[in-house]
């Protein structure tokens, strides 16, 4: 059946812009910017990478945004006590901790005071007293149908129906925003008179003005809130539907990343607004309309109690970062140890928390072998072009890409027609099946096909997990290539520029071995809609490897390595430069185009992949214990692994980035005889060579942005996985293709990571505590990035991350506080 | 007693036995049969099942015993003295039927049990897990090979009461309770109807073995209200189960289960009555009023359910009312009386559920995938029509050539005709602007299509007796030209939306139909008043805010 879409040419994202309107206030425009900017962007399943969910709220000392967002939302940042209590019966956190953390944040109160307070309730979490929330405090939900329940799924479907490009067949018509479509929904509801017995809402609704920023100041002023109330009021109507307004936030984000602008969330708003307005005119009396009022008023007071009582909280949060970088801190500034002098080969892998143990397992006992750590986008602002259709970004989410990736061969022409006839079957068989009319005679005719299908997938015998844009016949035929935005060549001398900046990035500029790999990575799993949360979060959720080859490939140009020569970088011609990929969920080492390896190298080349065989199996071994496979036969634990790369039935592929905890940003040397447990991200960085210190500047404001991202989403889901994370993977329900999951059959779009994730069935995998960065860097370098860059200064001097600084070559280490610079004891 | 019916009767009793040992406490000396010992009983029963339906189907192509054989057990004599059946003996049926449903059942079973172990991992009350799905797999092979209608209803009611168990596996979420109680009081009011039916039946016929109703049957059917009566509440007992609108709002809101469980209730439970319908082929060519509702309600739901399915945003939510549109074109066929086609209907629909349910989550690469391909033009609606007067006496001429059987029986017609628009979308694609190679394949592949359906058609006509009557009556005549009327309006307004898909008429029917037309409210405004979900902790809790969001039929 062909689509009933309606909107077919342009995406949502660019669909509705916003439009000036008249007369607007300006408190009620402040506000109403202030409240959408306090909502951390969610990117879609297809790239999801991760965020700092609390991004809106960096402006402030964390207590202070925790205390704030707790009154109104009610979530808390903090575990809760039963966990603290256990980790201090387990030792992990020790008195001493304890009494560091007292120090430093809460002189006025004793370890005992501490440890009272175990015990004590938690009182229990409100949120803000919107008028949904408040009139249902007042009804009995038992016998009644909460307003909450009906706003939610009303605002919930209507944002799905506007966001869904791929799952339904027939949708409304969103030229005109999400706001006229909710209007256009709203109308004819009969529900909310079936459900609730309220009649007239639609009615209402129609007589409220059509323009979003229009009905939001028009229902501000109706129901009489102060100017003072607006920026908490809207804000919390926003957190009351989280998962969609981060959705659009993302909308909004990727669109100005790229000049544009998207109004959706302002249109949510407006929409759960109009609920609001609603209730108040339709359901509220006048006395309940004068106690709502008293109802927010009291609740200004609410985030100064808040503070009051999680004062004790971050006591325990702090000794248990306090805990973890006692053990560290001793350890980096150790400084005696081994060094590889003139490798025989140089592997330069993601920054990635899951490459510290390969690493470290490549390089233990083998000092011919060194590795680097770098961002696994290699440094290339790219866009990777598949043979038919749009291109993709495969680049960190900060930034937007201006290059592109495309794939060249001999068979290029073979692929695409091969690509072309392969889709085009599959949709057609996809929507014969599903067409409302042909999906009968259809199912009765190919349905029993699905006995192969199912008995394949229960075997794990297919190989589901592959990129699905690089699947058709032709894939092996192909090379990335690097070229430019609109698919034409790069210039020599852009060329050499990129090349340039990429070495002197990961401070690779000389020494080079004869061999040297890039490693993107990847995680290969099947049937699991959060995949690409496993994937390379550098490379915007996709697997590496396009980058590590296009890097290879650049790298090994005659005319680039001449270019460099000029640049001040020598490259010999001896050395060759790989690209492959680090299968995260099996361990693998894969190397690619090997067939342009010189002759000379054949015996480098077949010497290294027995040392990598070697790691893999090492690392392997070290991952099996928490995998649950402690008990397999080491022979049998690579067929293991992969079994379960490819189970469609598992739901925990691999443990991803939990436990992080710390970003290393230094030398390998320093790192390299130290158990890192899989819980750093690693950066080369070599101050010495680092003119201007340009590279620092890079590095704090790109990298160690990124990993705070990574270590603030893990965090979040944790401490309120009801909240910002997406709950139990087994209930999940995927949205509109690649929008999101509900967990279940509706409610909100959940965010952020399931339980699966973060949780063993017994206890919690992941800590959540805040990134420790180590900067070996001259203090004055640091101090002078953190006064450039507001944005870096925020989650320093507010505690959203630790820094550290190392002296170059030295043993010192010093921890910058809002105080400035404190030198760490037992460094 | 025959090697078939021993093999297929050892099948029930292996999962009841695996079941009975999962019982066991977990503490004292049982305290080493732990849960990974217990889910190895559950897997080793999952994997013998399909063997022994192998073996059986392999005993009853060598030796096709008597298709009826009793067995003496001791729940049955006590079933006999209360309804008076002689002999005290439980009747099991071992023909084809029985064995593609077993064959169905212990495939299904075991794909789940080998997915939930995995998927489970980690998960608290797996043990409870694990007792329920052996309970509803012993109670459908049980039901499947049951002779005796009292058996097979006290099996679908078992079944029924521990699916409510894995509905209601996570009972903190008050978003999974008001939909489990909502099908637990629908399927209460089916059990009484169901029941009411086999009284009466009973008084009709004075037994409830199905062989000696047949044989009644065969001797001259009693014209009775009573009889008539009897249908209509096993139409409506089979409608309420089998998740018809308007009580289809349950099927679409219990994803609050792990997704296995889905794939369960979608593959292997919703479909039983279209089941008990295929084995009652022999009565219900004679119950008109049965009939009738079957194949108005089926229509109107496989209608109006398939274009709900089409506005919906979430895979499994659309599946569950794909589920539902199958279920009522299902009971269409049986209503028409074209029993072959509904068992191949039920078999192919229970597979392919499964699969799409379990592998859900790859439809993120799917989607992905999907932008690789230009989007389709529609197809204008005088080219569809067009195309459909092309198609329907193809179809006819390819089967006669065949030497089918379509145009012999009214079903058949309604079958060709329904073919035939499902052709339709594929040859509409047909075009002279593109390339011989293209059109050749597209027209190759219908074809195959087409001779597959037929095959099929043909294959499950052996495994069935022939019974319908022939003499088409004027409620036949009625109900033929009702299902052909509500396919063909369908169709021709699916025609018109897909070619002006922004026009004033689809701007109009969508939010209707994107509410799932508000059939389902009532039912839940009823569930909260007859049987609500606990007290909340909080109203502000999350949970409590999403509690009863998807508590609509439009979830």
């Amino acid at each position: 059946m062909t689509s009933l879409t309606t909107d077919t040419s342009s995406t949502s994202s660019s669909v509705h812009e916003p439009k000036p309107e008249l007369s607007q206030s300006p408190a009620v425009i402040a506000a109403m910017d202030a409240a959408c900017a306090r909502i951390a962007p969610a990117w879609p399943l297809d790239r999801l990478i991760a965020v700092n969910p609390y991004w809106g709220f960096v402006d402030r000392p964390i207590e202070d945004a925790a205390a704030h967002l707790s009154a109104l939302s009610g979530t808390r940042l903090t575990m809760d006590r039963n966990w603290f209590r256990a980790r201090i019966a387990a030792g992990e956190i020790a008195e001493r901790h304890l009494h560091m953390a007292l120090h430093e944040c809460a002189p006025e109160l004793s370890a005992e005071d501490i440890i009272a307070a175990l015990d004590e309730a938690a009182p229990k979490a409100r949120s803000y007293p919107t008028m949904v929330q408040w009139l249902d405090a007042e009804r009995d939900l038992t016998r009644e149908f909460p307003f909450a329940g009906l706003v939610m799924h009303q605002l919930s479907q209507a944002c799905a129906a506007y966001a869904d490009d791929a799952q339904a067949s027939w949708s409304m018509p969103r030229d005109r925003g999400l706001y006229a479509a909710f209007r256009a929904l709203l109308a004819d509801d009969e529900s909310p008179r079936l459900l609730v017995g309220v009649d007239g809402l639609g009615a209402a609704a129609k007589k409220l003005p059509e323009a979003p920023r229009a009905s939001i100041e028009h229902a501000l002023s109706v129901m009489k809130l102060e100017p003072t109330e607006y920026e908490d009021y809207l804000t919390a109507l926003l957190l009351s539907i989280l998962g969609w307004a981060s959705a659009f936030a993302f909308v909004r984000w990727d669109a100005r990343l790229t000049g544009r602008d998207d109004d959706a969330i302002v249109h949510l708003l407006a929409a759960r607004l109009t609920w609001e307005l609603l209730l108040h005119q339709r359901v509220a009396d006048e006395s309940q309309r004068l106690e709502w009022r008293a109802a927010r008023r009291e609740w200004s007071t609410r985030p100064a109690v808040e503070r009051r009582y999680a004062r004790v909280d971050w006591v325990l949060q702090r000794a248990l970062e306090l805990a973890y970088q006692d053990l560290l801190i001793p350890d980096l500034g150790r400084q005696e140890r081994s060094s590889s002098a003139n490798p025989s080969a140089q592997l330069v892998f993601c920054i990635d928390v899951r490459s510290e143990v390969i690493r470290r397992c490549i390089e233990r006992g083998r000092p011919q072998l060194q590795t680097l750590g770098f961002a696994g986008f290699f440094g290339l602002p790219v866009a990777y072009q598949p043979l038919r259709g749009t291109a993709r970004a495969q680049l960190p989410g900060l930034l937007a890409p201006s290059l592109q990736v495309v794939d060249r061969g001999e068979r290029h022409g073979a692929a695409v027609s091969s690509a072309s006839r392969e889709s085009t079957v599959a949709g057609t068989v996809a929507q014969l099946a599903r067409g409302p009319i042909s999906t009968f005679s259809w199912v009765e005719t190919l349905g029993l096909g699905a006995v192969a299908s199912l008995l394949r997938d229960t075997c794990a015998l297919a190989d589901s997990g592959s990129d699905p844009l690089r699947r058709h016949a032709h894939a092996h035929d192909l090379r990335p290539v690097l070229v430019g935005a609109d698919g034409t060549e790069l210039s020599a001398e852009r060329r050499a520029e990129l090349a340039a900046g990429v070495l002197r990035g990961m401070s690779l500029t000389g020494g080079f071995a004869r061999l040297v790999a890039m490693f993107g990575h990847t995680a290969t799993c099947d049937n699991n809609p959060l995949a690409a949360g496993l994937q390379c979060g550098a490379c915007g959720g996709q697997s590496g490897e396009v980058n590590a080859r296009a890097l290879a490939a650049l790298l090994n140009e005659p005319a680039v390595r001449e270019a460099l020569v000029r640049e001040g970088i020598y490259v010999p011609e001896s050395t060759h430069f790989l690209g492959g990929v680090h299968d995260t969920t099996t361990d693998e080492l894969r190397l690619f185009d090997l067939a342009t390896l010189p002759r000379s190298h054949r015996s480098d080349l077949a010497e290294l992949e027995q040392q990598l065989a070697r790691a893999t199996q090492q690392a392997r071994e070290e991952r099996a214990a928490r995998l649950g496979l402690g008990n397999a036969r080491r022979e049998s634990l690579g067929a293991r692994l992969r079994h379960r790369s490819r189970d469609w039935s598992e739901v925990r592929p691999e443990w991803g980035l939990a436990r992080n905890a710390a970003l290393v940003v230094a030398p390998r040397a320093r790192t390299r005889d130290l158990d890192l447990e899989g819980r750093a991200f690693l950066h080369e960085y070599r101050a010495e060579q680092d003119t201007g210190f340009k590279v620092l500047e890079q590095i704090m404001c790109a990298p160690m942005v990124v990993a705070h991202f990574i270590n603030m989403q893990y965090y979040a889901s944790t401490v309120d996985n009801r909240r910002y994370g997406s709950g139990n993977k087994v209930l999940h329900n995927v949205v509109g293709g690649t929008v999101g999951v509900f967990e279940g059959a509706g409610g909100d779009l959940r965010i952020g990571l399931p339980r699966q994730s973060l949780h063993d069935g017994d206890d919690w995998v992941h800590v959540p505590q805040r990134l420790s960065v180590f900067l070996e860097a001259p203090v004055d370098a640091i101090d002078a990035v953190i006064a450039k860059h507001g944005l870096v200064r925020n989650l320093v001097d507010h505690e959203w991350l630790f820094l550290f600084a190392i002296e170059p070559g030295g043993s010192a280490i010093h921890r910058r506080t809002p105080r400035g610079w404190e030198s760490c004891a037992g460094a | 007693m025959s090697t078939t019916v021993s093999l297929l009767l050892s099948i029930p009793l292996l999962f009841g036995f695996a079941g009975l040992s999962l019982l066991l406490p977990t503490t004292g000396v049982l305290a080493h049969f732990d849960l990974p010992r217990r889910w190895r009983v559950a897997q080793l029963a999952a994997h013998a099942a399909p063997v022994l339906t192998a073996l059986a189907a392999l005993a009853h192509g060598l030796q096709p015993g008597p298709q009826v054989v009793h067995v003496a057990l001791p729940g049955a004599a006590l079933l006999s003295e209360i309804f008076g059946a002689a002999p005290a003996t439980l009747s099991v049926r071992g023909d084809a039927l029985s064995l593609i449903m077993l064959a169905l059942v212990t495939f299904v079973a075991l794909v789940i049990t080998r997915y939930s172990q995995r998927y489970l991992a980690g998960e608290p009350g797996q043990l409870r897990y694990l007792r329920a799905l052996l309970i509803i797999v012993t109670a459908v092979s049980l039901l499947v090979i049951a002779n005796h209608l009292l058996v097979l209803a006290a099996a679908w009611s078992v079944s029924s009461i521990a699916l409510h168990q894995l509905l209601t596996f996570y009972p903190d979420r008050p978003q999974a309770l008001v939909p489990a109680h909502k099908k637990f009081l629908m399927s209460r009011v089916a059990d009484t109807a169901l029941f009411a039916a086999l009284l009466l039946l009973y008084r009709c016929f004075g037994t409830l073995e199905l062989d000696a109703i047949a044989s009644r049957v065969h001797q001259g059917i009693p014209d009775s209200p009573s009889l008539e009566a009897a249908g209509a509440l096993l139409a409506v007992a089979v409608m309420l189960r089998s998740a018809q609108l308007p009580f289809h709002g349950w099927l679409i809101q219990v994803m609050e289960t792990p997704t296995p469980v889905s794939a369960l209730l979608h593959a292997g439970i919703v479909n039983i009555g279209g089941f008990v319908l295929i084995r009652l082929s022999d009565l219900l060519p004679h119950l008109e009023v049965a009939q009738t509702l079957l194949v108005l309600g089926g229509a109107l739901t496989a209608t109006l359910a398939a274009l709900v399915m089409s506005t919906r945003v979430s895979i499994k939510v659309a599946l569950a009312w794909s589920t539902c549109a199958q279920m009522g074109f299902m009971l269409v066929e049986c209503g028409l009386g074209a029993f072959e086609l509904a068992l191949l209907h039920l078999v192919a629909h229970s597979l392919y559920k499964a699969h799409a349910f379990l592998g859900s989550g790859r439809v993120v690469q799917s989607s992905v995938a999907a932008r690789m391909r230009p989007r389709e033009d529609a197809a204008s609606p005088a080219r569809a029509f067009a195309t459909l007067g092309f198609a329907l006496p193809t179809v006819f001429a390819v089967d006669a050539l065949a030497g089918g059987g379509l145009g012999s029986s009214p079903a058949g017609w309604a079958a060709g005709f329904i073919a035939a628009l499902a052709l339709t979308p594929l040859l509409a694609r047909v075009r002279l602007r593109q390339s011989l190679r293209a059109n050749t394949a597209l027209l190759g592949a219908g074809a195959a299509a087409l001779m597959l359906y037929l095959g099929l058609h043909a294959g499950f006509g052996l495994a069935l007796p022939a019974s319908a009557p022939n003499a088409l009556g004027i409620g036949g005549v009625l109900r033929l030209l009702l299902a052909i009327g509500v396919f063909a309006a369908s169709f021709a307004l699916h025609t018109c939306l897909v070619a002006a898909p922004a026009g004033r008429l689809s701007q109009r029917l969508f939010p209707m139909v994107f509410a799932g037309f508000y059939l389902d409210e009532i039912f839940t405004r009823l569930t909260f008043a007859l049987w609500p979900p606990r007290q909340l902790e909080s109203a502000n809790h999350p949970a409590a805010i999403s509690a009863t969001t998807i508590v609509r039929s439009d979830a």
